[in-house]
């Protein structure tokens, strides 16, 4: 029985959300649509734009979904895709730099940015500015390739926090994301960790970590913006660096309890076992259960 | 359908290690299509188009096995349901190249619990490696020879001691089929163990090794590949939740000396025990070292800037302490060098 064009764009999108870090393009590659989806392939994504569009809103989903980055030309920082900075389907801003650009899912390359820079909102632009310089200076100091962007949000600030390293030669890719959401008026911080690390030389292994928290700072302080910025800053180091604490913790726990209890190393013997007297260990094992 | 998947399977474990058809193997080794049209010589042109077209299949499948190396591990029944559902024409390669987690079932003769595997299987139908009964049944299930029979009949009373040995609890079985035309069999060994929740950890390990034993006068030639699936989950409030999950497969050659039949068992136990001890180190170093290690490579609890610092120091208080290790030396040589002179003079 053959799928319709919908069922095949739901599982082929799916697909798509799963892939693991660094590894979309491995994943949509031609590799896989010319083999696997052969023959309908080149006709589906020729003749069926239903198809086509329903692959790039896959691939849009997971730039923004994952905190993809990219380069603005004449600029060094990298500039994160997320919703929060999401204008259209391809069009986003950079609050740093107010600039706006359009942006090529498939590639994810900047494909045009607008002349003019956004002028941004005079009454919450200065706290803004101040938490986008505090978290800068924080990510700088614990993410060794991370990327922040700090967006007004209405009544809210958002900050989105990413880094990633792709290592396909060792066959390793891993994302780290963070996102963190500030409540100036009550000092509310309600925020989200998502870590998938993707391990593949003869395998395929994946963690896949979420993590929510809330935690509360002192309602901001109109004086002093910047002190007010630092300490969003330093709760949110702490809170981070607590979540990372109990997951190496729990790294120590898994190896320690839960591997050591599936299998054993050795027997309880601390031999290896004989093969020429494998009978004789059922007969020795029959005989403690009797006594 | 049913039996033809069955007698496919079969014939598909002859080439099986030949190209690896493993998932993971598939991606480090030469892709099948190479050795299989230099081997034989096409002899016609109705043959020719045979190869051609599983050229293209074999093509697909290493696409659909690369696919699913990347795709979540968590999820791999699933994933695999979905991709045959998208190429139907794949499915039995599919089944029989992706390992997925062992089933628990209970054999309704010996009521005693068996593991459902590709292994075992024939259409809807699993064979008990108690009663080698099929269930539910079938008239015509595909059943190890006589002989072969008695050896697994063996191998799983070995092995099932062998696992109360090492795991100290959960499910083992065998399964052995006769390898037409060739002096040998093959067969898969397999062991299952859910962990108890202690901590709000949840764990799962799952060991299939896959075997092909050549007899070649007074020794037996092995080939085998093993594949051990671990899931765990983690659940707490500090931590949310964390799944840690996947597989690894690694492949073993061994000749051996074999004197009457029974000599089998022992030999493929001793292979089995060997690649699971390494295999066991293999995954704790994969998953609690080098994932860890590349989570605490995406960020640094302490401060970059005072680690640099500190590094700084360091090295400067290495250069200190080096300047203190030269002085001694030459300060030792020197007084060996004054005794010496002093140890002349009197001496003359």
């Amino acid at each position: 029985m053959d799928l319709s064009v919908e069922e095949k764009l739901r599982i082929v999108s799916s697909f798509l959300l799963d892939s693991p870090p660094g590894e979309v393009s491995e994943v949509y590659s031609g590799k896989f649509w010319f083999c696997v989806l052969i023959p309908d392939v080149s006709v589906l994504l020729n003749n069926n734009s239903v198809f086509q569009e329903g692959l790039l809103d896959a691939l849009r989903q997971y730039n923004i979904e994952q905190y993809v980055t990219v380069i603005l030309p004449e600029q060094e920082s990298k500039v994160i895709l997320s919703k929060y900075g999401q204008l259209e389907n391809d069009r986003f801003f950079d609050p740093k730099s107010h600039k706006t650009f359009k942006v090529d899912h498939m590639s994810q390359d900047v494909i045009e940015v607008e002349p003019e820079p956004q002028t941004p909102d005079e009454t919450t632009e200065p706290l803004r500015s101040a938490v986008e310089t505090a978290i800068s200076e924080y990510v700088a100091d614990h993410y060794p390739k991370g990327a922040s962007a700090t967006y007004s949000t209405g009544e809210t600030i958002t900050i989105a926090i990413v880094d990633d390293k792709f290592n396909p030669k060792n066959l390793w890719n891993g994302r780290w994301r963070s996102t963190w959401v500030i409540s100036p008026e009550s000092g509310e911080i309600k925020g989200s960790i998502k870590i998938n690390v993707h391990y593949y030389e003869d395998g395929n292994v994946q963690l896949n970590s979420t993590k929510d928290i809330e935690i509360t700072s002192s309602p901001v302080n109109s004086e002093d913006l910047a002190a007010s910025a630092a300490a969003y800053s330093k709760s949110i180091c702490k809170a981070e660096n607590e979540f990372q604490n109990a997951l190496n913790e729990s790294y120590v726990e898994l190896s320690e309890n839960t591997f050591k209890g599936l299998r054993r190393a050795l027997p309880l013997t601390r031999h290896k076992i004989d093969w020429d007297k494998i009978s004789n260990y059922k007969i020795g094992q029959e005989l403690a259960n009797k006594s | 359908m049913a039996r033809s998947f069955v007698r496919n399977h079969r014939s598909y474990e002859t080439t099986y290690f030949e190209s690896p058809a493993n998932p993971i193997l598939a991606y480090h080794h030469q892709p099948l299509k190479v050795r299989s049209l230099c081997e034989d010589t096409v002899t016609s042109y109705q043959n020719f188009f045979r190869k051609l077209l599983s050229l293209k299949m074999g093509d697909q499948l290493e696409c659909a096995l690369d696919l699913m190396r990347r795709l979540p591990p968590q999820n791999t029944e699933e994933n695999l349901s979905q991709l045959i559902s998208l190429v139907p024409s794949l499915h039995e390669d599919l089944v029989n190249a992706v390992d997925q987690p062992l089933k628990v079932a209970t054999c309704p003769i010996t009521n005693k619990e068996y593991l459902q595997s590709t292994f075992n299987r024939d259409g809807d139908s699993f064979r008990s490696p108690w009663s080698n009964e099929y269930d539910p049944p079938i008239n015509d299930g595909i059943v190890p020879s006589s002989k072969t029979r008695k050896l697994e009949i063996a191998a799983n009373d070995a092995f099932n001691t062998y696992r109360e040995m090492y795991y100290e609890g959960g499910n083992s079985a065998a399964y052995f089929w006769d390898d037409q035309g060739q002096d040998g069999f093959s067969g898969a060994v397999l062991f299952k163990k859910v962990g108890d929740s202690v901590r709000k950890m949840k764990g799962a390990w799952d060991s299939i090794h896959v075997f092909k034993a050549n007899e070649r006068g007074r020794n037996a030639h092995y080939k085998l590949t093993s594949t051990v699936m671990l899931y765990t989950i983690t659940s707490k409030s500090e931590l949310g939740n964390l799944n840690l999950s996947g597989s690894m497969t690694r492949q073993f050659d061994a000749d051996y000396p074999f004197e009457e039949p029974n000599a089998h068992i022992a030999n493929i136990g001793r292979m089995v025990e060997d690649i699971e001890l390494k295999m066991r180190n293999l995954l704790q170093e994969v998953y609690f070292g080098k994932t860890k290690d590349i989570v605490n490579d995406l960020r640094s609890i302490n401060s970059l800037s005072e680690s640099q610092k500190q590094a700084n120091m360091h090295g400067e208080l290495n250069s200190s302490e080096m300047n203190k290790i030269l002085l001694e030396i030459l300060v030792l040589e020197n007084y060996q060098r004054t005794r010496q002179f002093w140890c002349n003079i009197i001496n003359t």
